[in-house]
């Protein structure tokens, strides 16, 4: 109450001095309020427009960022993908070709044992045959040396035993036996 | 080649009957040529140009001289004379098989170890006669490496009884 009245006795005492320490003198008031005025609408008029613009521009500009870092994520995630599909790929390929050389390798290895074990057979049969064939040889050689050395053997003996009766003998039965037949 | 030796054949086969003793040197100058076909050396001698013809004639005439008649030696030398010494196999079977043919006879060669009687030839002619269908004008030679028995060879025939001929079968079965 006792402040209350303090300060409207100060009100009172400034009008009634007019010097407010406060308040602005009336024409900077007015002065003021003028420049004020003006320098709103300017700003209205020019900076607002502008400065939304830029806003808009680039909330604008964030938004596509913010779209393209969304797609390029997108694309990062397909081309991950697709690695990853690739990779599976090239793994079961991988395991396909393992497997198929392991096949091969099986298959000529098999090969190459019935290869193997029917050249030994021929060989063996082989050389079976050429023992064989040199035994029949040596026998035959064998047996014409028998056989000559017989036949030369009996050639001596005709030549000194044929005497001229035999002989005789022999031509008769040749001209009989001749004689019989026709050729 | 073959002309020539025809024609020599059939010149000594008209003077062999001139002569009128074709069947003595038929037989003769058959055996010559066996002779001749056995013995290389000989056939060597007689038809060797480094040696001269009166020394060939005059082997020819030694060699034959003493057991064929005065024709057959002629007629060998001649031939010997004129060089036809290593024709004169080919000349003398030609001879024989022309001569046989004016018979209508076929030459039959025939080999044995020891010489034929004129009874053994006789038959042994019809026989060969009898088996082939044919005339035959028989050749004996003796040739010892027969061995025994007898070849018979007629035109290309062959009927081999002889011993050497057993002895090869026999070989052969060994």
């Amino acid at each position: 109450m006792h402040v209350m009245a303090l300060v409207m006795q100060a009100a009172e005492e400034g009008s009634q001095q007019a010097k407010n320490p406060i308040l602005p003198a009336t024409n900077e008031i007015i002065w003021g309020t003028l420049a004020f005025l003006v320098l709103l609408i300017g700003m209205w008029k020019f900076a607002f427009p502008a400065v939304t613009k830029a806003m808009n521009e680039r909330t604008e500009r964030i938004r596509s960022n913010l779209d393209s870092a969304e797609n390029l994520k997108g694309e990062a995630q397909q081309i991950l993908d697709e690695y990853q599909r690739q990779l599976a790929d090239a793994k079961s390929e991988a395991n396909r070709i393992i497997e198929e050389a392991r096949q091969t390798a099986e298959a000529l290895r098999r090969d190459l044992m019935q290869r193997a074990e029917a050249e030994v057979a021929e060989l063996r049969q082989r050389s079976a045959e050429d023992v064989a064939a040199a035994q029949e040889r040596a026998l035959n050689d064998l047996r014409a040396r028998i056989s000559t050395l017989v036949i030369s053997a009996a050639e001596k003996v005709v030549e000194r035993n044929l005497d001229r009766e035999t002989n005789t003998a022999l031509v008769e039965s040749f001209i009989n036996s001749v004689g019989a037949t026709s050729v | 080649m073959s002309d020539r030796i025809d024609a020599y054949a059939a010149a000594l086969l008209e003077i062999a009957k001139a002569e009128g003793s074709l069947e003595t040197v038929e037989d003769e100058l058959f055996k010559v040529a066996r002779t001749l076909e056995a013995n290389d050396q000989l056939l060597v001698t007689i038809t060797d140009q480094a040696i001269p013809i009166e020394r060939r004639q005059g082997i020819v005439e030694d060699l034959f001289g003493g057991k064929a008649s005065k024709i057959t030696t002629s007629l060998v030398s001649f031939l010997v004379g004129i060089g036809r010494g290593r024709d004169l196999p080919a000349i003398i079977d030609k001879l024989v098989a022309e001569a046989a043919e004016e018979r209508h006879q076929t030459v039959a060669e025939v080999r044995t170890a020891v010489p034929l009687d004129e009874g053994q030839r006789d038959r042994l002619a019809a026989a060969l006669s009898n088996a082939t269908g044919k005339h035959v004008s028989l050749k004996v030679i003796v040739d010892p490496t027969v061995l025994g028995g007898v070849v018979a060879r007629v035109g290309d025939t062959v009927i081999d009884g002889s011993v050497r001929h057993r002895l090869e079968q026999l070989r052969q079965q060994f």
